[in-house]
C-alpha cells in the first residue's frame, strides 16, 4: 500500500478506496464455464448472446462474457462472470442439465472447479490397509446354552445402562456401565449391536464384550434409524444443516463408517423421515406432493428422479415385499385413493377409491399379507365421522379388498404379526370394547369375539402370535388383561399400578410392564409376566427408566426343519423339563446354604454381644444406683399394682313373684 | 444434640452443636458414654456425652436418617432411612452388620425384644401421597428376618404413611403411629411366634 502513504487522506476515504482495490481472488471465483453451447457462425452469434444473456441473467448481474472461437465459429463452450461468487454458483446449481434444444443440454461448472480437478495429484496412493479390527462373535448372546434372552435396562435416572440375561429366578447381569449414554439406548433390528447417544454423535457395541464397534460424528444427534439389513444408520441432528452441505440427516455405513449421505430436513417431527423397504434395497421420504425414493449402495434417487404425486399424506412399505402403499385426499371431483405400487418398477399394483374420507391410516401386517387400511369418513348427509376399515389381501390375485364397518371411535388396531387377526379397541371410556376379528380365506371377515367394558388403550400382540396383552397404559392405571386369541379366552386380568410400558420378549415367552421415572416418579420397576399372565418377578431399580429387549435375528431353521422340531417337540419338552427341575432344586438348595450361613454368622455376633453384655451388667448397676434393669421383671417389687373398677354394664333380672 | 441431667433446671449439662447435617434422630449407648445420632445425610456419629467430641463416624446410607431406635440391650440399633433402607449397627464398634431392602423410604424401623426380627414403617413424603393409589395401600408395616434379611410379612391398615414403630417391651405386640392420625396397635397371633423361613 506505499502508493497511498505519501497522501494525506482521512481514514474513511482510506477505507473506501482500499475496499474497491481489485483483489485477484475475486474474478475467478465469480467465473462459470458453460459447455455444449451451440456453435454458430457470426450471423447468429447476436441472436446466442441474447438467450444465454437471458437464462443467465436470472442467477445475478453478467459483468463480462466470453465467447471463444475459432475458425470463425464459436468453440461450444463460453466464460460467464458474475457480479459475486454467490451468483456464480446459483448458476451453476440451477443451469447445470438445462436443455435448451434436443442436441444442446448446458453443463455449467465453477472455473475454478477446473483447477481444482486439474491438480489431482497424478500418482496415486494406494490407500493404507487398515488392521483388521476383531470384535469376536457378534452373535455370542444368541449362542446363551439355556436360550436366555437379553435386554437393556436404563436407570438412576439416566445414569446407568445395563444388559441383563433373563432368567424366570432372577434377571443375571451382563454389563453394567455408567454414562454408557446420555439419553436413552437402542438396539439394531437384528440386535447385533446397541446404540449409544452422545452430544457429538452416536456409538454402537457389541459382541461378547460389548466393545465399541463404531463411531459416527454428527453434533447434537437426537433421533437414529437402522436399515432392517443393519447395513445403514440414518442420524438426525437438529443442529447441522447448511445449504451448501445438508447435514441434517445423515446415512452411514456401520461397516467401513463412511457418511455416504446427507439430507435436508425441515422438521424430525415423524421420524424415521427415511422408510425402508425390508431388505434395505430402497429408502423413501415423502414431502409436499413428492415421493422420493433411493436405492443402496449408491444412495441415488431411483431413476434418477422423484415421484410427482399432488397431494400424497402418507405412505409405507410392505414389510414383505417391495411394494409401497400411499393415499391421496380428495381433489375437487377425483375422489380420494389408497394406490399400492411396486418398486422398483413403479408398476401401480392396486388402486382403491374412497369417499368423503377425512383421514387414513395404514397398518400393515406383519409379513406383509395383508393390508389396513384405517379409514374416517363423513357420509354425505350426517355430520359425525364413521370408521371403516379397508383389509387388503396382498396375497390374493389382484388384491381383494374387504370392508369391516366399525360403529365406534377407533381408540386401537393391531394385526397378529404373523397370523391373519387383529384386535381393535373402540368405544369411549368407560365404555371400552376389545373385539377381535379373524380374517377368513373364503373372502370372509369374521368377528370371533367381543370383550366388553375393558379398561385398555394399548395392544400388544406376541410376536409369536397367538397371545397378547390388553393393557390400560398410564391415566387408566396399568390395568392388564392376557388373553388367548386361539379361542378368545381372558387367561388372566392382572394390575400393575400406573405401568407406562409393555415390551413382550422377542420369543414371545415373557412380557416385562414397567413403570418408568420418565412418566411416574415413584415405584419405578419393571415386573417379569409368563405370556400366560403369571407374574415372575418385581424387579425395583432406582429412577428406572427403560426396558428394551434385545431383538432376535431371523432364525437359520428351513420351514421343514421347524416341522420336524414341532413333531418331535414332546420329546424335547421331557428333556427341558428335567433341565429345570435340576436347577430348581439346585436354587432352593443355593438359599438354602446361604440362609444358613448368615444365620450362623447372625448367632456368633449375637453370643459375641450377649457375652459383653453380661459383662457390664456391674457398670450398669452403677449407673442406675443399683437397680437392676435387664429384665422387664427384674424388680417386682418396684411395680405398683393399681386396681381398677370400670362400669360396663347394668342387667337387671326380675326373679319373679317371690 | 443437647445432654439433659434430670434435675430441676431446665438447662442441658452439655450442648454439642451441629453446624453442617442437621441431626434427625439420636439414642445413647449402652452405658450412657455416648450418643450415636443419625444425619440428614446419611451419616451416623458416636459423640462423647461428657466432652462432645466425636468417637466414631460411618456413613451406609445415602439419604437422610428418619429414626434410630435400639434393640431391648442397647448392644445393637437400626437405622431407617429416606434411602428405602433400614440398616442394623452395633452400638459400640458401629459396625454395620445388616440392610433391609424396600422400594420406599422407611420413616421408622424397631428391633423385637424376643424374636430375631425387625419392623419398618415408612411409604412416602407426605407432599406426595396423592399420586399413589391408597387402594393399593402402600402404607404397611414390613417384618424381616433380622439374619436373613428376608421380608416374610405385612401389616396392613395405614392409610396413609407410616411415620413410627416400636415393640413393645415384652415383644408381644406392636404399635405403629401414621400421617393419618391413627396409632394402631396389634397383638402377634400364636402363629408370629412359631413362624420360621425354610432352613
Amino acid at each position: 500500500i506505499t502508493y497511498l502513504t505519501n497522501l494525506s487522506l482521512s481514514a474513511e476515504l482510506l477505507d473506501d478506496i482500499l475496499r474497491e482495490k481489485p483483489q485477484e481472488a475475486d474474478g475467478i471465483d465469480s467465473v462459470v464455464v458453460v459447455d455444449n453451447v451451440p456453435q454458430v457462425g457470426p450471423e447468429r452469434l447476436e441472436k446466442l448472446k441474447n438467450v444465454i444473456h437471458k437464462i443467465f441473467s436470472k442467477f445475478g448481474k453478467i459483468t463480462t462474457e466470453f465467447y471463444p472461437e475459432a475458425d470463425g465459429m464459436t468453440k461450444g463452450y463460453i466464460f460467464l462472470e458474475y457480479a459475486a461468487p454467490t451468483q456464480a454458483l446459483e448458476a451453476v446449481k440451477n443451469a447445470d442439465g438445462y436443455k435448451l434444444d434436443k442436441q444442446h443440454t448446458f453443463r455449467v461448472n465453477l472455473f475454478t472447479d477446473f483447477d481444482k480437478y486439474m491438480n489431482i495429484c497424478d500418482e496415486w496412493e494406494a490407500p493404507e490397509k487398515q488392521p483388521f479390527k476383531d470384535f469376536g462373535n457378534m452373535r455370542h448372546w444368541i449362542e446363551d446354552p439355556d436360550c436366555r434372552d437379553q435386554y437393556s435396562v436404563i436407570y438412576e435416572a439416566g445414569e446407568r445402562t445395563a444388559i441383563f440375561s433373563n432368567d424366570a429366578k432372577e434377571p443375571i447381569i451382563n454389563e453394567e456401565r455408567a454414562r454408557w449414554t446420555e439419553t436413552y439406548v437402542r438396539w439394531s433390528p437384528k440386535g447385533t449391536y446397541l446404540a449409544t447417544f452422545h452430544q457429538r454423535g452416536i456409538a454402537l457395541w457389541g459382541g461378547e464384550k460389548f466393545k465399541q464397534i463404531q463411531r459416527f460424528s454428527h453434533q447434537g444427534v437426537s433421533l437414529i434409524d437402522f436399515s432392517p439389513c443393519e447395513r445403514y444408520v440414518v442420524t438426525f441432528s437438529p443442529l447441522m444443516d447448511t445449504k451448501e452441505d445438508p447435514q441434517a440427516i445423515i446415512i452411514w455405513d456401520i461397516l467401513t463408517g463412511q457418511k455416504k449421505r446427507g439430507f435436508h430436513c425441515e422438521s424430525s417431527a415423524h421420524w424415521p423421515i427415511f422408510k425402508w423397504s425390508h431388505d434395505g434395497k430402497f429408502f423413501a421420504r415423502m414431502s409436499t406432493d413428492t415421493l422420493s425414493i433411493y436405492e443402496t449402495p449408491s444412495m441415488g434417487l431411483l431413476d434418477k428422479k422423484s415421484l410427482k404425486i399432488n397431494g400424497i399424506k402418507d405412505f409405507s412399505w410392505s414389510p414383505g415385499d417391495n411394494i409401497i402403499a400411499f393415499w391421496v385426499p380428495e381433489d375437487k371431483d377425483i375422489p380420494a385413493r389408497v394406490t399400492l405400487m411396486q418398486m422398483p418398477s413403479r408398476q401401480e399394483i392396486r388402486v382403491r377409491n374412497l369417499f368423503n374420507v377425512v383421514d387414513c391410516k395404514l397398518h400393515w401386517q406383519r409379513n406383509g399379507d395383508y393390508l389396513c387400511v384405517k379409514v374416517d369418513r363423513t357420509p354425505k348427509g350426517t355430520q359425525g365421522v364413521v370408521t371403516n376399515f379397508e383389509i387388503f389381501r396382498m396375497r390374493e390375485k389382484q388384491v381383494p379388498v374387504d370392508v369391516v364397518e366399525m360403529k365406534e371411535s377407533i381408540i386401537a388396531f393391531a394385526w397378529e404379526p404373523n397370523g391373519s387377526k387383529f384386535a381393535v379397541l373402540h368405544g369411549e371410556s368407560p365404555r371400552i370394547n376389545a373385539s377381535f376379528y379373524h380374517v377368513k380365506n373364503n373372502g370372509k371377515i369374521e368377528l370371533i369375539k367381543m370383550f366388553d367394558k375393558q379398561q385398555a388403550n394399548s395392544i400388544f400382540w406376541s410376536p409369536q402370535g397367538q397371545f397378547m396383552v390388553l393393557a390400560g397404559l398410564r391415566s387408566m392405571n396399568g390395568a392388564l388383561a392376557f388373553v388367548d386369541t386361539s379361542d378368545c379366552t381372558l387367561m388372566n386380568i392382572a394390575e400393575h399400578y400406573m405401568a407406562s410400558d409393555v415390551e413382550w420378549d422377542p420369543t414371545g415367552r415373557y412380557v416385562v410392564t414397567s413403570v418408568s421415572w420418565w412418566s411416574h416418579k415413584v415405584d419405578n420397576a419393571y415386573w417379569l409376566w409368563t405370556f400366560q399372565g403369571r407374574l415372575l418377578q418385581k424387579n425395583n431399580k432406582d429412577r428406572f427408566c427403560q426396558l428394551l429387549w434385545r431383538p432376535r435375528p431371523p432364525t437359520l431353521l428351513s420351514i421343514d426343519q421347524i416341522k420336524m422340531i414341532k413333531k418331535d417337540l414332546k420329546k424335547y419338552s421331557k428333556i427341558f423339563e428335567q433341565k429345570d427341575r435340576l436347577s430348581q432344586s439346585k436354587a432352593s438348595k443355593e438359599l438354602v446354604d446361604k440362609r444358613r450361613a448368615m444365620m450362623e454368622e447372625y448367632r456368633n455376633y449375637r453370643e459375641a454381644a450377649l457375652q459383653n453384655y453380661q459383662e457390664q451388667k456391674n457398670l450398669r448397676l452403677e449407673l442406675r444406683g443399683g437397680v437392676d434393669t435387664d429384665e422387664l421383671d427384674s424388680n417386682v417389687d418396684d411395680w405398683e399394682e393399681e386396681t381398677i373398677e370400670f362400669f360396663i354394664n347394668e342387667e337387671i333380672i326380675p326373679l319373679g313373684d317371690l | 444434640i443437647k445432654v439433659f441431667v434430670s434435675t430441676e433446671d431446665n438447662q442441658p449439662y452439655l450442648s454439642i452443636p451441629c453446624s453442617e447435617h442437621k441431626i434427625t434422630s439420636a439414642v445413647w449407648g449402652p452405658l450412657g458414654e455416648f450418643v450415636i445420632a443419625g444425619h440428614e445425610n446419611g451419616e451416623i456419629n458416636q459423640f462423647s456425652a461428657k466432652s462432645g467430641d466425636i468417637l466414631k463416624k460411618i456413613k451406609e446410607h445415602t439419604k437422610q436418617i428418619n429414626d434410630i431406635q435400639s434393640s431391648v440391650d442397647n448392644t445393637m440399633f437400626i437405622t431407617a432411612s429416606k434411602d428405602n433402607t433400614a440398616k442394623l449397627f452395633d452400638s459400640t464398634s458401629l459396625d454395620h452388620i445388616k440392610t433391609f431392602r424396600t422400594e420406599r423410604p422407611v420413616n421408622s424401623a424397631a428391633i423385637s425384644p424376643i424374636m430375631d426380627h425387625v419392623v419398618m414403617g415408612g411409604g412416602q413424603e407426605a407432599m406426595e401421597v396423592t399420586t399413589t393409589s391408597t387402594r393399593i395401600g402402600k402404607f404397611e408395616a414390613r417384618f424381616f428376618h433380622a439374619a436373613y434379611e428376608e421380608e416374610f410379612g405385612r401389616v396392613k391398615g395405614h392409610f396413609g404413611p407410616i411415620n413410627c414403630v416400636a415393640f413393645h417391651p415384652d415383644g408381644k405386640s406392636y404399635s405403629s403411629g401414621g400421617e393419618d392420625g391413627y396409632v394402631r396397635i396389634h397383638y402377634f397371633d400364636p402363629q408370629y411366634f412359631d413362624f420360621e423361613l425354610e432352613v
